[in-house]
């Protein structure tokens, strides 16, 4: 489903990007990304398609706002069967939506006897009830324990799946990205990429993209020269003589400000011998992060700050321990860089 | 374990001599309940218990109270609330003058109150002057009365239900409309029932105040004599003695909703 929305009040706004499967719309906080999905709904006034024009109650949405505003006086069942109309049919028919969320036993509870992820699943078979040609779910994350969430996001994006709409689920948080069958990226009031998860995530449209993308090894740098149209010379604005090589960008100018990224598990135990595009480099470990089978450890070289993902058994070795000194190379393919924003 | 938590419970007694509160509070309090109960336990003792019995006319008042206290609740509750829901859901330019002129009318003074509606629905009024043509007395009349219960209660009203409204969470009346539910359908399926205790509370408000209007109903409307006009008179024509008995009447006709409804909007349920 193609989306063409442009708000002016309270913010200006332009976002125009398709939904498909389960698509998850990053941005930051701010960017008024609920300010969408209400002027989709029809909660704000605004212009776009589709739904233009319509009153909320005309448009064939499902909407989950954060906390999923349950209605508290009506027992689950009752909450679901809400848009349904009153006949014989009407509590089976909110039995039979329970039950594909997997909540027949607590239909005659009342949503503060429910749990986070249970309320989820009943707002979700509320909107569902309503026969929508899409959902929209609000920061579908925020109201769920970190212990718990995963677990509820899968079972929501299965259900998601098994229902074949489309939905759209804004975002601040990189995590949800990867979950996604589309990822859509908002920075500054408007789209700045979108795609399959895979290449997006791969191929981050700007800095800002890739930090939102959750990219840790995004710095400031500056473009000393090129080598003979084969090495183009960068530099790291925080580890200020370093200068890092890389192949030859002929787009970049000398003396221009960029911000750089290193791809996510490029950078390597120095090997010993550097080659003409690698760059050795001396740091201090300054964390580790057990994430089970991954792990993560921060180096510190000068004001900068490299993570560096491996494998649990990589980082038991003793040149990892905290405080322990090592040389990391990067490799210098393995750098993208965009022009800084706001550079001339 | 057993040793920690014993230890636990061994800490408390002396956190608690650290919070405790003050018992100043306690005892003043004690005597301000005392002090307004007084009258009421007064009442039991001062009653002629062997000798209960109504003054001429008393029956009539009751019935007068009621009947019309009823009807003037009716206009109160079909006039106010769209005004109380107006106040609650909207802003417009100007909002600051509704709200001035409804607590203008909660803070005259009842028989200030009685001088202005006499002055405007009076025979020689702007209204009433109008009015009379048809046949309609605006004064001393069952629809003075009615009148006046109104301009006295309304303002209570209003401002409660403005409160019950306020309170109901705008997002669920949005998601209301998501559900594609009209906003009448939204305002009778989500924003009454979420509110109706606070309703409630106005409602029972106003019925006491309709009811025990004095001021304004001596003012314009004398006659029919209601159960406040009816005290007062029997407590002129015969004596304290005779006010006791429909005094007792109009705690039992009056109270108990209010008293149970103000119980429960304190406690977010009923009973």
């Amino acid at each position: 489903m193609h989306i063409d929305y442009r708000l002016e009040r309270p913010l200006a706004l332009h976002a125009c990007f398709d939904v498909e499967g389960f698509t998850v719309l990053l941005g930051q906080s701010g960017e008024g990304k609920t300010l969408l999905l209400r002027a989709i709904a029809g909660l704000l006034p605004a212009q776009g398609e589709p739904f233009g024009g319509l009153p909320p109650q005309d448009r064939a949405v499902g909407y989950l706002p954060q906390g999923y505003a349950l209605f508290p006086h009506l027992r689950a069942w009752e909450n679901v069967a809400f848009s349904l109309p009153r006949n014989a049919q009407r509590r089976q028919q909110a039995q039979d939506l329970l039950a594909r969320v997997h909540l027949t036993k607590e239909a005659d509870r009342y949503p503060g006897m429910l749990s986070g992820g249970q309320q989820q699943r009943v707002a979700l078979a509320r909107a569902l009830a309503r026969r929508p040609q899409l959902l929209l779910l609000d920061e579908p994350t925020s109201a769920l324990d970190a212990s718990t969430r995963d677990e509820v996001m899968a079972e929501l994006i299965a259900e998601v799946h098994a229902s074949g709409l489309p939905a759209l689920a804004v975002s601040h948080d990189p995590h949800m990205a990867a979950l996604a069958d589309r990822v859509v990226v908002m920075s500054g009031h408007s789209i700045a990429q979108q795609g399959t998860p895979d290449r997006v995530l791969e191929n981050p449209a700007n800095a800002a993209v890739a930090r939102l993308l959750g990219h840790r090894n995004v710095f400031q740098g500056k473009i000393i020269g090129h080598l003979d149209e084969a090495v183009t010379l960068l530099q790291w604005s925080a580890v200020e003589p370093l200068t890092l090589r890389l192949p030859y960008h002929p787009r970049l100018a000398p003396g221009q400000d960029v911000e750089w990224m290193l791809a996510p598990g490029a950078l390597r135990m120095s090997g010993g011998k550097p080659s003409a595009d690698t760059n050795l480099i001396q740091a201090q470990v300054e964390l580790r992060l057990n994430l089970g089978e991954l792990g993560q450890l921060a180096l510190r070289c000068r004001a900068g700050r490299l993570w560096w993902t491996a494998s649990a058994q990589a980082l038991r070795l003793p040149h990892c321990a905290l405080g322990s000194e090592l040389e990391v190379e990067l490799p210098g393919e393995a750098i993208t860089c965009w022009p800084a924003p706001g550079a001339a | 374990m057993d040793a920690s938590l014993r230890m636990s419970s061994e800490a408390t007694p002396g956190r608690l001599d650290e919070i405790r509160l003050s018992r100043v509070p306690v005892y003043i309090g004690a005597l301000t309940v005392l002090v307004i109960a007084g009258p009421f336990i007064g009442l039991v003792f001062a009653t002629a218990w062997s000798h209960f019995g109504f003054a001429a006319g008393d029956g009539h008042a009751i019935g007068v109270s009621l009947g019309y206290s009823l009807i003037a609740l009716l206009l109160i509750v079909a006039l106010g609330t769209p005004l109380a829901w107006w106040l609650a859901r909207h802003s417009f330019p100007g909002k600051w003058l509704v709200e001035a002129f409804i607590l203008l009318a909660l803070l005259t003074p009842p028989l200030a109150l009685g001088i202005l509606l006499a002055a405007l629905y009076g025979p020689y009024g702007a209204v009433g002057s109008v009015v009379k043509h048809t046949g309609i007395h605006l004064t001393n009349s069952p629809v003075a009365f009615v009148l006046a219960q109104f301009y006295s209660a309304l303002p209570y009203y209003v401002l409660t239900a403005r409160a019950a409204f306020e309170g109901v969470p705008r997002d669920l009346e949005q998601i209301a409309l998501t559900l594609g539910q009209s906003p009448w359908q939204t305002f009778l399926r989500v924003s009454l029932p979420l509110s109706r205790l606070g309703l409630a509370a106005g409602i029972a408000l106003a019925w006491v105040r309709a009811l025990g209007e004095f001021g304004v109903v001596l003012i314009v409307a004398y006659y029919p004599q209601g159960i406040p006009v009816k005290l007062w008179v029997n407590l002129q024509d015969i004596g304290l003695q005779a006010v006791y008995p429909l005094l007792w009447v109009f705690f039992l006709v009056a109270m108990p909703l209010p008293l149970l409804l103000g119980l429960a909007s304190r406690r977010q349920r009923l009973l």
